[in-house]
């Protein structure tokens, strides 16, 4: 087997295995280095160069959106690495009047952050500690439904329309308390129920199980802090 | 609006936005429980073919219909049978022609007829050339010999290919049997009455087949002197060639 066909099969399993995604991006971290330094002109610093980053998630693209008739898959990440890359550039550049939080400051080239008044950080990190936990409490949670936070975001719908579906069905459970007590105790989405009661096809819910169990999980009482962040959503209403 | 960091991968983070939804973004150095705004987030590659597919596939499928409809029928409507050739040594043999002048079917109408197409199969060949086969298969199994007779009966509804088909009969199979046997070759309208086919017979025409005659076997004077329907045309292919010219000057 030579090195295209072995590319091309690691990236036909990262497509469908998170994992086989993540061990795909760290083989290939020395190639998007490289592309991230021809556009740089630099080599990139991890940790500190955000185009790195930006590589990295153009990388993710690839494997996501590649099939063979795109070529070879590095010639294609590559391509698609330099046009985020410029994206970003050109994003960035309409924010070039705004002060870096990072920028140095003053003789010792301190971070302008560092300078500031910390009356927030203390709340923040607070709010932030709580949010972490709810969110390993959720991650915990969807794993006994064997579903994982990349599943849920590669399952949730791309289209407005599927999206108000979706979210009728979840209005409907949110008014039927028995439907969520039924998915705690059989850890399986009431589909028919779903289906019968809030008017939505039964096959647009089954294409969303997994976006669907993760937003009623969410719409149970444990959920404070997410609750609050989606409550236009738990209100009804949506957001722009 | 804002994201909640909800999980850090290699190379991108998931986000939950105020939406209800989970999106992929790029990692800028996030924290799991970070609120954030402004992320640079995952473009969904939508391959366009699939676009093109939803739009292509039906306007194919209607395409498909039509073409089985239509196509069908004018495949059919051409392999019909428009015209029959009836060819008599002593074996009689019905030809049977599409549009085309395509064999498509061979039928044995006496006994003879059919021990001469016993294991032979003419369909989809040009009727020029099953009538040479034909021919020689007769000669080979005795049924034609020197002197013997051939006789094409065609029976179509259009006079014009009633003449091209003639034409092209008496010519090929002239040179067909040129220097090997001599025969007479008769070519008939299955329109004409008896008693026309009685009279044209008295107006026939015989040549000879033999290269040094002097009217060309492929000369179509004879045919595009028929009126239309009803008249025979016969060819007696002599041996001599002294007396095949003496024919043709009498019957000019």
């Amino acid at each position: 087997m030579n090195d295209e066909q072995k590319i091309i099969e690691q990236v036909y399993k990262a497509k469908i295995n998170v994992e086989q995604a993540d061990y795909l991006i760290n083989d290939y971290l020395p190639f998007i280095r490289a592309e991230t330094a021809k556009f740089l002109k630099r080599p990139p610093i991890e940790g500190h160069d955000d185009e790195l980053s930006i590589a990295m998630i153009a990388f993710h693209e690839a494997i996501g959106g590649y099939t063979q008739t795109r070529g070879t898959f590095l010639k294609y990440a590559a391509m698609l690495i330099r046009s985020r890359l410029i994206d970003y550039h050109r994003r960035e550049q309409r924010h070039r009047h705004v002060l870096s939080l990072d920028m140095p400051t003053g003789e010792d080239d301190a971070p302008l952050i560092h300078s500031l008044p910390d009356a927030t950080d203390h709340i923040e990190t607070v709010t932030q500690e709580a949010t972490r936990a709810e969110i390993e409490e959720l991650i915990r949670h969807l794993k006994e439904f064997g579903i994982t936070l990349s599943d849920v975001a590669d399952n949730c719908p791309k289209q407005q329309r599927t999206l108000s579906a979706c979210r009728k069905a979840f209005y409907y459970a949110q008014s039927h308390g028995e439907l969520l007590t039924e998915l705690l105790k059989t850890k399986r989405l009431p589909l028919a129920a779903l289906a019968a009661g809030s008017g939505v096809e039964r096959k647009t819910l089954e294409r969303h199980r997994t976006y669907m169990i993760a937003l009623l999980l969410i719409g149970t009482n444990r959920y404070e802090i997410m609750r609050g962040h989606i409550k236009y959503v738990m209100k009804g209403e949506a957001v722009k | 609006m804002t994201y909640i960091v909800m999980e850090c991968h290699k190379g991108y983070v998931i986000l939950l936005d105020e939406n209800g939804l989970f999106v992929k973004a790029a990692d800028l150095h996030y924290q799991v429980g970070q609120t954030i705004t402004d992320p640079v987030l995952m473009q969904n590659k939508r391959s366009s073919p699939r676009i093109a597919w939803r739009i292509v596939a039906p306007l194919a499928a209607i395409a498909a219909c039509f073409l089985l409809f239509f196509g069908f029928g004018i495949l059919q409507h051409n392999r019909n049978v428009y015209t029959s050739i009836y060819l008599a040594i002593n074996p009689q043999v019905q030809m049977d022609l599409d549009r085309d002048g395509t064999v498509v079917g061979l039928t044995g109408i006496n006994e003879d007829g059919r021990t001469l197409l016993d294991g032979y199969d003419g369909n989809g060949k040009d009727k020029i050339i099953v009538a040479d086969e034909l021919i020689d298969r007769a000669i080979d199994m005795g049924f034609l010999s020197e002197g013997g007779e051939i006789s094409f009966s065609i029976d179509t509804p259009d006079i014009v290919l009633f003449q091209e088909y003639g034409i092209e009969l008496r010519t090929n199979v002239t040179q067909h049997l040129d220097g090997r046997i001599t025969v007479t070759i008769a070519i008939t309208d299955c329109h004409q009455t008896e008693g026309e086919n009685t009279l044209s017979s008295a107006l026939s025409q015989a040549i000879s087949p033999t290269p040094n005659r002097t009217q060309s076997p492929g000369s179509s004077a004879p045919i595009a002197s028929i009126p239309p329907e009803g008249q025979e045309y016969q060819e007696d292919e002599n041996e001599d060639k002294d007396e095949d010219d003496d024919d043709d000057e009498n019957d000019d």
